[in-house]
């Protein structure tokens, strides 16, 4: 059975189209990574599915119920930090708790054990102001963690995370998900994209692929990825490393640049060569394996990170 | 039960751990009844004095129970949808009455206990009031509309002003301005008469010189404010508010858009 299915759903906004006619499917127990920039309609397209938002059309099924009539299966964690910093890991917590109509004492019992499941028993009389960013956001996934939540909405957990805290949230995730628990994540990055069984990459309001993530990379033809880092970065660099690159294709990060062929081990000297030719500075150059944002960049010429 | 109860005991605690709500619902009235107890009552004759440290006192725990209500709360709120917390909750199988009734409770427990401080201060610095036990009775009816009012107007701040540095300004904006053309920072009898007849209407404003009357007489609060027409309109409003804020507040801020 599906845990989520979505059809034809259409979002606008006065004359803004967000979402054009979304379709989707997500099975019991899997986990599915929605990937796209800021503005493609992911976190629209999440709130819609815990009913948050309304869509202008087509319709969202929760096991077979509506999405307003299966309120009590989904657990939403939203982007923003919506937990009480004035309050105590453990005053959020039975805040929540008693408002899914625990009594006092069931939800203290209850939420003692959540604490420990997310390694925050030693924080947990800590007021919220005082916890890192990891540790807020551990505590507020824990918020959807109650019994009885079937489905897990994590609109871009890992955001404003440094990289070991990411690391251990995203331990925590994994910790956390059984069998049965469905997973939905909206995300921007591809490594938190590629964790999840099945991908579906969206811009513009529309998902314009989905699978696998080895798949998806196999799909598009993407063999071999060299990261170049440069000294300085200038067309004439653009130029040189375009040539070297299947179909012409360049993708200029923050550092330096990425270009896609199918035989890195033997197109890196001699990119390497020719950089040195026109005095170009190489600090760093590595053949590595395609990601999710190289997916994205083939499809629609865009980075992840463009607002679209 | 639980959510409402839930809801009250999250209100109250950000209420008692946040500085600025401390300040300007607590600390600010109490600075303001020590100096209208020792300030503005010198040339006073001695007799009276007393009483106008009482009205003061009166004044200044209406004031405290207006901010609670008028700039604190619409915070609250707007802090809740700014934060994502409003999203979180629509997500959840929970009801908008309940998560209303257990915030305004909230607030109606942090007012009383705003309310008892200003009235211990008040007494120490030497207020007194002339009244029976039916004039303290009046008096606890006319706060308790205070307080309907001014949650009604926080919960229409609340509803329409988003973002949460604009909510506490527009309340206490709204708060302090009203009170001081209604009379709450000086005497009825000192105003113009158009500001007379706002005091009259505006129903927190009539509610503390209904409040004074009882507990002190027509001598201190200026006139008599306990005419059943009167009594009637300041219900009459002070419900309309709570009502209207209760509806817009449940209608807009849980709305799926």
């Amino acid at each position: 059975m599906n845990a989520i299915r979505v059809e034809n759903l259409t979002k606008r906004y006065g004359a803004n189209e967000v979402l054009k006619g979304v379709n989707l499917k997500v099975d019991e127990g899997e986990f599915y990574a929605l990937m796209g920039p800021n503005g493609s309609g992911k976190t629209t397209l999440a709130s819609i599915i815990a009913s948050v938002r309304i869509p202008t059309s087509g319709s969202v099924d929760i096991y077979g119920r509506k999405s307003w009539q299966a309120k009590e299966w989904i657990g939403y964690v939203p982007q923003e930090n919506f937990s009480s910093p004035k309050l105590t890991g453990r005053e959020n917590l039975i805040y929540f708790a008693r408002l899914l109509g625990y009594s006092g004492s069931q939800a203290k019992s209850l939420v003692n054990e959540m604490l420990g499941r997310i390694g925050l028993s030693a924080d947990a009389d800590k007021r919220v102001d005082k916890y890192s960013g990891g540790m807020r956001k551990r505590l507020e996934v824990a918020t959807a963690l109650f019994p009885g939540v079937r489905i897990l909405i994590l609109d871009e957990p890992t955001t404003g995370l440094d990289p070991s805290a990411r690391r251990k949230f995203l331990g925590l995730v994994e910790e956390v998900k059984d069998k049965q628990t469905t997973i939905f994540l909206i995300t921007h990055l591809g490594s938190d994209a590629e964790l999840a069984s099945r991908v579906g990459l969206i811009d513009n309001g529309e998902i314009i692929a989905e699978g696998e993530p080895e798949a998806l990379k196999r799909m598009h033809g993407l063999v071999d990825v060299i990261t170049v880092e440069t000294a300085v970065k200038s067309d004439k660099v653009a130029d040189v490393l375009r040539n070297f690159s299947d179909e012409k294709r360049l993708l200029e990060t923050e550092a330096g640049y990425r270009i896609y062929c199918k035989h890195g081990d033997k197109v890196l000297p001699e990119a390497v060569r020719n950089l040195d030719q026109i005095g170009c500075k190489v600090t760093r150059i590595e053949v590595a394996r395609p990601s999710l944002e190289d997916v994205f960049f083939k499809l629609t010429e865009k980075t992840v990170t463009e607002v679209s | 039960m639980s959510q409402i109860a839930a809801a009250f005991s999250r209100t109250i605690k950000e209420f008692l751990r946040e500085r600025a709500v401390l300040f300007w619902t607590i600390a600010w009235p109490i600075v303001w009844v020590l100096i209208g107890s020792f300030v503005f009552v010198s040339g006073a004759p001695k007799e009276i004095v007393p009483y106008l440290r009482g009205s003061t006192t009166i004044s200044m725990l209406v004031f405290a129970l207006m901010i609670a209500g008028i700039a604190n709360l619409p915070a609250n709120i707007a802090s809740d949808r700014e934060n994502g917390l409003l999203a979180k909750l629509m997500s959840m199988p929970i009801s908008p009455r309940k998560d209303f009734v257990g915030r305004i409770l909230g607030l109606a427990a942090f007012s009383c206990l705003a309310a008892a401080l200003v009235i211990a201060v008040g007494f120490a610095c030497g207020a007194r009031f002339s009244t029976t036990d039916i004039g303290v009775l009046q008096a606890v009816g006319f706060l308790l509309l205070v307080i309907c009012a001014s949650a009604g107007i926080g919960l229409l701040v609340g509803t329409f002003i988003k973002h949460v540095h604009g909510a506490v300004m527009t309340g206490v904006g709204i708060a302090v301005v009203t009170s001081a053309v209604s009379g709450m920072f000086m005497p009825y009898l000192a105003l113009p008469l158009s500001l007379q007849q706002f005091a009259r209407v505006y129903p927190i404003a009539s509610a503390n010189s209904s409040a004074i009357y009882a507990l002190m007489g027509e001598e201190i609060a200026g006139y008599n404010p306990l005419t059943v027409s009167q009594i009637s309109l300041t219900v009459a409003l002070s419900v309309f508010l709570l009502i209207l804020g209760t509806i817009l507040y449940s209608r807009r801020c849980w709305r799926t858009e």
